[in-house]
């Protein structure tokens, strides 16, 4: 096949060797072809499909690491104390390189896809900006009212642990996608540990069960074998 | 998807081999506009989507790492045969194109899927799952994994 193109152009190297090795003996044999419709039919699903494991990972890291960041820069312990304005910074654009990674990522996945997938994708995109939307308005509202440093503290992960956990939840839902369930009901179920620990304990609850919560998921599904 | 004479002979050429082979013989069932590889490549890759999706054609060009004339010409045959949907639309001021399996295509592969394990299962095996035998998982198995 990619022999007699005439300008052999291939987008893609890869799967370019594949056509040339397989097309000329692979379906006279009903079992090769039985195997090329299987394999060909799950390369494609994933290569359309976000990979998990990747938006699972960066957002488990900047959890971990961020919270664990504020916890040492709050309570003066831990193995690396920051200044306060260092560990908020950190966690500030680990949380915006999470954004960066897991938009640009379902962009490529999903491009030139249309009909109702794309459409659920659009509208489980709007429940996190409508969500977060809501989290910044309360977080603003509660500060302005006087809340303190300890209200606020407690306020800001539990809150945003609910948003996350409940369209992990919902989103599990939708895809009948079990393990993105599980990482729902434990997000929450770490955000409600989180806000009964109390400022500052929570930063660290949050940063370890939360954070450790996406990255056990991501490595579950590596072992799995799994990109779903 | 403009095709030169070229490509367009392609599947052609691919149906004498086929039709020689002792097992495309001994298999009426086997689609003919299915079974060429690229096609099957193709069908299987289209199947993977949504039933209610559509893929725009330079991500499935990419995809499948086929020219644009090469995918083209493949997709005129399988949209000849009913299998395939082509909607061309406008992005803006840019002419896309999307594909999609059709309902009538992704029976047509699966009634391919079928013909090609029922070639694997063995005469006797056959007769035996006809008779509701114990052994029926068995003589599947044997076929989907090896």
């Amino acid at each position: 096949m990619s022999t007699s193109t005439p300008d052999g152009r291939e987008a893609d190297p890869r799967s370019a060797t594949d056509t040339g090795g397989r097309a000329e003996t692979g379906t006279a044999d009903p079992q090769e072809a039985l195997a090329l419709l299987r394999a060909e039919r799950t390369r494609t699903s994933r290569a359309l499909q976000p990979d998990a494991r990747l938006l699972y990972g960066v957002w488990g890291l900047a959890w971990l690491v961020g919270f664990v960041a504020l916890w040492t820069a709050t309570t003066g312990r831990g193995p690396l104390v920051l200044p306060g304005a260092v560990a908020e910074t950190t966690f500030g654009l680990l949380l915006a390189a999470a954004l960066v990674v897991t938009t640009v990522h379902v962009a490529r996945r999903s491009a030139g896809v249309r009909g109702a997938s794309a459409r659920q994708g659009a509208m489980y995109g709007w429940a996190w900006f409508l969500g977060f939307g809501l989290y910044f308005a309360v977080m603003a509202s509660a500060a302005d009212a006087g809340a303190s440093a300890g209200l606020l503290g407690v306020l800001a992960p539990a809150l945003a642990g609910l948003v996350v956990g409940l369209l992990y939840l919902s989103g599990g839902a939708m895809w009948q996608d079990r393990t993105m369930y599980t990482l729902g009901a434990w997000v929450l179920v770490a955000s409600a540990a989180d806000a009964l620990a109390g400022f500052p304990t929570n930063q660290l609850v949050m940063g370890l069960l939360g954070g450790g919560g996406f990255l056990v998921a991501a490595v579950v599904l590596h072992l799995r074998g799994r990109s779903a | 998807m403009t095709a030169d004479p070229q490509q367009r002979l392609e599947p052609r050429r691919a149906r004498p081999q086929e039709a020689t082979h002792p097992t495309a013989d001994a298999a009426p069932d086997l689609d003919p506009v299915i079974h060429a590889p690229a096609r099957l490549r193709l069908v299987a890759s289209l199947a993977a989507l949504d039933d209610d999706d559509r893929i725009a054609f330079p991500r499935l060009q990419k995809l499948q790492g086929l020219t644009a004339g090469n995918l083209g010409a493949h997709l005129r045959k399988l949209e000849d045969a009913g299998y395939v949907a082509v909607e061309k639309t406008h992005r803006g001021r840019t002419p896309t194109t999307y594909v999609a399996l059709t309902r009538r295509g992704r029976q047509a592969l699966e009634d391919h899927t079928a013909a090609l394990r029922a070639l694997l299962e063995p005469v006797t095996a056959r007769v035996s799952s006809l008779a509701a035998v114990g052994g029926t998982h068995h003589v599947h198995d044997t076929g989907e994994d090896s």
